[in-house]
């Protein structure tokens, strides 16, 4: 039975495009338009979803950033070498406990890559213009600052449901038995940002300059710069979600 | 007999806590990991920052150097000894001191490249010390 099946499917003749009807070459076309348009269009460059067609002018780009300063943090991921003092600093400014975590690093390893074998993925909380944490949340413990952007708790709002870690496609909460609370990164508002103190503690920490923060609507800043440039490749985790995260992943 | 049995044992426990201890205490510092088959250790550093492998078997075994290639004018004979020189970073390695002897981008890969070969971090030093400890590679 399949020796057969195999034998005419060994015999079938070659299917070029001229031989497909007008009207089928049509509609594959239609289809193929559609999905690029959804592809450059939308979630490359989700954060803003305007980038893609806003890298015309950037004066026209600086009006879709809905917030002032727009925090952002970008990681030149190549450079990073899981020392982890990002970690630590972080840790001891925002009295993290051990199992816990606000920030942290992520390995990928292949014995059998070619070249170097590992490569790190500092990750945090993406600070969403689209949070699904704050739209999971039923006691609005969890809010998006409207002037920031920042994704921050309130703490005594929270019932410790863990609703937003679920929803979370970043894994960047976690639950803070001495708090009673979930605790996830600020962006170092609460120790840091809020006190005039810049940039963030892992920033500070970080030896090899893998991280760097600042607002992205401001057109001066590196943040901008490394975002809206075509040289090297920029993207985000995860843009599938649709969460429009404000932490951005280029190389060096 | 009963004794004696039982002092054995506490012993035997005391001697093991202690190595433990001690092992986490050499893991603070870097690790070395010996290697009987080369004659020389699996070293990582952890100063200035932690993590950064150098690995005899690939350097000896492999490549085939000599202990002169680097001992003693690039390196001590006694491992983790460099990482107490206030110059061992970075910096000193782009100006042709220790690894970047070699590592200039002509002979080896540039030392400003590349970053987690070398670098394996806080991960990779934890999989090395359970390594370590459990004996398996």
């Amino acid at each position: 039975m399949i020796k057969r099946w195999f034998k005419e499917f060994k015999n079938l003749g070659n299917e070029e495009i001229e031989k497909i009807p007008d009207e089928e070459r049509r509609e594959f076309l239609k289809i193929g338009l559609i999905i690029t348009g959804v592809f450059a269009g939308g979630s490359l460059l989700s954060v803003v979803s305007k980038v893609a067609e806003g890298l015309a002018t950037p004066e026209e780009l600086k009006n879709n950033y809905p917030y002032k300063p727009h925090y952002s943090m970008v990681f030149k991921i190549d450079l990073c070498i899981d020392c982890e003092r990002c970690v630590e600093a972080c840790n001891l400014t925002n009295q993290v406990p051990d199992y816990g975590w606000r920030t942290m690093i992520l390995e990928r390893y292949s014995s059998k890559a070619v070249d170097q074998k590992r490569i790190f993925l500092p990750i945090l909380c993406n600070h969403c213009n689209h949070p699904p944490c704050v739209i999971a949340c039923p006691t609005k413990a969890t809010i998006k600052d409207s002037q920031t952007g920042i994704v921050k708790m309130v703490s005594y709002k929270c019932i410790g449901c863990k609703t937003c870690m679920t929803a979370c496609p970043y894994n960047a909460r976690y639950f803070n038995e001495e708090r009673h609370a979930v605790d996830k990164c600020d962006f170092c508002w609460e120790k840091r940002l809020s006190k005039g103190i810049t940039p963030t503690a892992c920033v500070e920490a970080c030896p090899a300059g893998v991280r760097i923060f600042g607002d992205l609507s401001d057109p001066l800043s590196e943040v901008y710069r490394l975002v809206h440039q075509l040289g090297k490749p920029v993207w985000v985790l995860k843009p599938e979600t649709g969460a429009k995260p404000n932490v951005f992943y280029t190389i060096s | 007999m009963k004794k004696i049995i039982k002092i054995l044992i506490f012993l035997s426990f005391l001697l093991g806590f202690s190595g433990l201890a001690y092992l986490q205490e050499r893991s603070e510092e870097g690790l070395v990991i010996p290697n009987e088959e080369i004659g020389a250790p699996e070293i990582v550093y952890n100063k200035p920052v932690k993590g950064v492998l150098f690995s005899h078997k690939y350097h000896v075994g492999e490549l085939g150097l000599s202990c002169e290639s680097c001992h003693p004018k690039l390196f001590e004979m006694q491992a983790l000894k460099a990482q107490e020189n206030p110059d061992f970073n970075m910096n000193a390695l782009y100006q042709g001191k220790y690894c970047g002897a070699c590592h200039d981008g002509k002979m080896a890969f540039a030392s400003n490249t590349k970053c987690a070969t070398c670098h394996i971090g806080v991960k990779g030093l934890k999989r090395l010390e359970k390594e370590m400890k459990t004996g398996k590679k």
